[in-house]
């Protein structure tokens, strides 16, 4: 049994729809990661799930309990769905410690000071917040703050935790070393969570499974690996790598190969379901894949260098295609001039 | 589902009361206006008979005509004053700012019946510095009985309501465009009156409309300066229709508060959609840029003396006015100061058991009662913060209705709401029946400082709580209210000096046992005892003195 099943969310302020029919299910223990370019909807989606807001047609079910159901009206409200979410802004009660804080939700379970206080300290101490209970919010850090906020979600044991945008407030140093945190303590504590993140590396590092919104919709669901390496569309192509992208016309199709053509120039690549012969398409390369090769040969383009850039770990190298601009790592400068590129057939996506 | 519908109660609860305490007062008035005799009468029937009678009085149009022309030399003086004011003390670089800023709040803080007693008593024809200009420089070229002098003088005491929107507007634009006027050569003058004041269009409208709704609000200076020469305005044409029957008129009262209220009420849902339209106006602008002050060189010396001059005029004047005469025995031309000071006329107040209590009274509606009324304007708050439903729309609408109904007519109608209910009867003798109007009446006022409190509070707290599982009472109880105190004691404060300075609501419902300074002041004043007027009125200046004290150690904001 799904701990978390949404079934055909549909969700509209006023008459801009935000989500178009939405549906995912989240499994005990895994990591699933909402992605999306802004406004795509994924924290609307996390809002909804938390009783936040409200949608006017689908499902949403926590283990077997429906808690939404828009055939039926029926919408049990936020307090009643025992989620735990941390939000973007941590939103700490500044009024109370962090002991309080954390304690608040076992307070209104009706738990006894007693249980509250071993079950408290507790969760303080597996995240390394024991000797801070007595504090007041303002006196934390921000990572420490995001731990509070944490805690708090956790303590009264949720099936599920919702998580919104939990690295973006961080400087960029500190959130390498905090999405693997995050995920240790995911793993570890046999939680199951739900992200929201527009940042892909994040996502990719993250999640067991990964949900690409575009516009209310779901683009496309997988693991990281068939997310990065195995995009179905343009747009989720797009999203999770850095590219270069080559418009040109699609003069062959066969057995899961396509000819891109374009001004001067024409590659293999592996066909994507939209190719077609005869139509425009778009071929993408991530850069890392791009090669600096010698001389012409198979499956290599010419191209004008335009500047080199110094990364410390390497070169990028710009170069004009025509209107087209590419870009490719080296790890020495390059000769000003005419250099030849090599784009491996595998590597290349035609949609 | 029941839970839902059990905490939809205290809300239900809550509205059901403050529509009663709003609708009370002003369906009793329409009802009364429409009986051709006051409603304890057996003899009345149905009819417009106290609108003819008051639409045959030409003292009716003379006080009408009256109004309009006061409200208007209002507008006329405050609005540009208020603006060039603001402009100075946002703007430029005038020196000793922190000092002024209090003190040209400090009118909107004195009652106007003590304002306006201190203008008699300082320059009227026997006033103080009248006296001591005859002397010294040979003549006192001022009246303040006339007209022009009325309106001049309302004008300048509304001043500070029209600064405090437009410094407010101020404040959110960037000063950018007052620098580029400068470069180009204009003089700060110039940068006011062709950038920076166009540029708060807006809230200098809305500022002008609150300024002629309050001229047709104005009684206790009316009351004072205009009865000399017999000026009448519309509240005070009511309030001497008593006098003009013999018999209490109830009906010909009813019938000029309605036309008052078809005035001003019109006037109070243009002044909410102009503010609405100014605030959104201060939002587009976006973030202030880095204020920098503009420099005003020679022109800061004129500046000062300006602002000097004004504070000298609506301030000093009427204040040592009265601080003088209340410790003087009497005055006139040929009376030197040091020899006619004394204490007596503060042993008689002493002395006289329904001031001593009028004083006691007005501390505890102040302080207690001010206290509750917070409580209440809490709870209302609370019944729409976050909520965009109907329920919350007819309250915002609901609040309006007494900001429209002057004070002292807003006194006359609680008084009726007491005599026509039997079950409220025997509470009319008592505080509560004034602290009943005293609330109702602020109760936009009160509205607006605690949800400006309650703003404060991030939407993100209330919706955390709701996730860890707490109801939407356990919310208002445990997560907001511990975080709006500090605004709740500010609003306590601020409402206090409300309390402390009302006089026109008190009335009608002035009896033993519920005397308050204000309505007591008016009270005595007609009677002509001057001594004691002067001493209350310095007891009720040194109350809210103490007030303002303690707001400004506070912190407490003092403008909307």
């Amino acid at each position: 049994m799904a701990e978390l099943t949404v079934e055909d969310l549909h969700l509209t302020y006023g008459d801009n729809p935000i989500l178009k029919g939405v549906s995912l299910n989240l499994n005990r223990g895994e990591v699933v990661s909402l992605l999306g370019p802004s406004g795509s909807g994924k924290t609307t989606l996390l809002r909804a799930v938390a009783g936040l807001e409200t949608p006017h047609q689908g499902s949403i079910k926590i283990g077997d309990k429906v808690v939404f159901d828009g055939a039926v009206q029926r919408d049990v409200p936020a307090e009643g769905r025992n989620l735990g979410l941390v939000f973007q802004s941590y939103a700490l009660w500044p009024h109370k410690t962090v002991f309080d804080n954390v304690a608040y939700g076992l307070k209104l379970r009706k738990i006894g000071n007693d249980e509250i206080g071993t079950r408290v300290t507790k969760a303080l101490e597996q995240l390394s917040l024991g000797h801070l209970g007595e504090r007041f919010p303002h006196q934390l850090s921000g990572g420490q703050q995001q731990r509070v906020a944490l805690a708090r979600a956790l303590v009264y044991n949720p099936p599920v935790i919702l998580l919104d945008e939990p690295l973006s407030n961080l400087d960029a140093k500190l959130r390498e070393e905090a999405r693997a945190w995050l995920r240790e303590l995911i793993v570890r504590m046999q939680l199951s969570a739900l992200c929201v993140t527009h940042d892909q590396s994040e996502a990719l590092a993250m999640s067991d499974r990964i949900l690409l919104l575009n516009n209310g919709r779901i683009e496309q669901q997988g693991t990281p690996e068939q997310m990065y390496s195995d995009p179905v569309t343009l747009f989720t192509a797009d999203f999770m790598g850095s590219n270069n992208k080559l418009s040109g016309r699609v003069t062959d199709v066969r057995d899961g190969a396509a000819l891109l053509e374009g001004d001067g120039w024409k590659l293999w690549g592996t066909a994507r379901s939209s190719a077609k012969t005869g139509a425009d398409g778009t071929g993408m390369i991530r850069l890392e894949r791009i090669r600096l090769s010698d001389g012409p040969g198979e499956n290599r383009l010419e191209a004008g260098l335009t500047t080199s850039m110094y990364l410390g770990d390497k070169w990028e190298h710009l170069f004009a295609l025509g209107e087209s601009r590419l870009r490719a790592y080296g790890d020495k400068p390059l000769a000003s001039g005419r250099h030849w590129l090599e784009v491996p057939r595998e590597s290349l996506w035609v949609f | 589902m029941r839970a839902a519908t059990l905490s939809a109660v205290p809300r239900g609860l809550t509205i059901l009361l403050t529509a009663a305490a709003v609708l009370a007062p002003l369906l009793l008035i329409l009802y009364q206006s429409l009986l051709t005799a006051p409603f304890f009468d057996a003899h009345k029937t149905v009819g417009l008979g106290a609108y003819a009678f008051i639409f045959a009085d030409p003292d009716f149009w003379h006080a009408s005509l009256n109004s309009v022309v006061i409200a208007t030399a209002m507008v006329i003086i405050a609005v540009p004053l208020g603006g060039i004011l603001a402009f100075v003390m946002e703007r430029t670089d005038l020196p000793a700012k922190r000092w002024i800023e209090p003190l040209i709040l400090v009118p909107s803080f004195v009652s106007p019946m003590v304002l306006a007693f201190g203008f008699v008593v300082a320059a009227g024809p026997v006033g103080f510095y009248t006296v001591w200009a005859t002397e010294w420089l040979g003549g006192a070229p001022w009246g303040i009985y006339s007209l022009t002098a009325i309106g001049i003088i309302a004008g300048l005491l509304h001043v500070p309501n029209v600064y405090v929107y437009a410094s407010a507007a101020l404040k959110s634009l960037g000063s950018d465009v007052e620098e580029a006027a400068r470069v180009a050569g204009a003089s700060p003058f110039r940068v006011a009156t062709t950038v920076s004041l166009p540029l708060i269009m807006p809230a200098m409208l809305f500022a002008a409309v609150l300024v002629f709704f309050l001229g047709f609000e104005l009684f206790g200076l009316p009351l004072v300066l205009g009865d000399p020469e017999g000026h009448l305005v519309l509240s005070t044409y009511l309030y001497k229709l008593t006098n003009k029957l013999g018999t209490p008129s109830y009906h010909l009262m009813a019938a000029v508060a309605i036309c008052i209220v078809a005035v001003t009420f019109p006037l109070v849902l243009l002044q909410r959609y102009l503010l609405q339209n100014a605030r959104k106006y201060a939002t587009i602008k976006g973030k202030a840029g880095r204020m920098r002050e503009l420099p005003l060189g020679k022109w800061k010396w004129v500046a000062a003396a300006l602002i000097g001059l004004w504070l000298f005029v609506g301030v000093i004047v009427p204040l040592s006015g009265i601080a003088l005469r209340a410790f003087v025995t009497n005055w006139g031309y040929g009376a030197k100061l040091s020899e006619v000071l004394t204490l007596e006329h503060f042993q008689s107040v002493f002395d006289e058991p329904t001031l001593v209590r009028a004083i006691w009274n007005t501390i505890l509606i102040g302080t207690v009662g001010g206290a509750i009324a917070v409580a209440c304007y809490t709870a209302i708050g609370f019944a729409t913060h976050r909520r965009n439903d109907g329920w919350s729309r007819f309250v915002d609408y609901l609040v309006l209705v007494p900001r429209a109904i002057p004070g002292l007519l807003a006194g006359l109608a609680f008084l009726w709401v007491f005599l026509f209910f039997p079950p409220l009867q025997p509470l009319r003798a008592t505080i509560f029946s004034m602290w009943l109007a005293y609330t109702v009446v602020w109760l936009a006022y009160g509205m607006r400082l605690i949800s400006s409190s309650l703003m404060q509070v991030s939407t993100e707290l209330e919706e955390a709580a709701r996730t860890v599982g707490a109801s939407r009472g356990q919310i208002s109880r445990q997560i907001t209210l511990p975080l709006i105190r500090h605004g709740l004691i500010a609003s306590w404060l601020l409402v206090f000096m409300i309390f402390e300075r009302e006089y026109s609501t008190g009335v009608y419902l002035l009896a033993p046992g519920t005397e308050v300074i204000g309505a007591q002041l008016v009270s005595l004043w007609q009677g002509g005892a001057i001594d004691v007027v002067a001493a209350l009125s310095l007891i009720n200046v040194v109350l809210v003195g103490v007030g303002l004290a303690l707001a400004l150690r506070f912190g407490v904001k003092l403008r909307d």
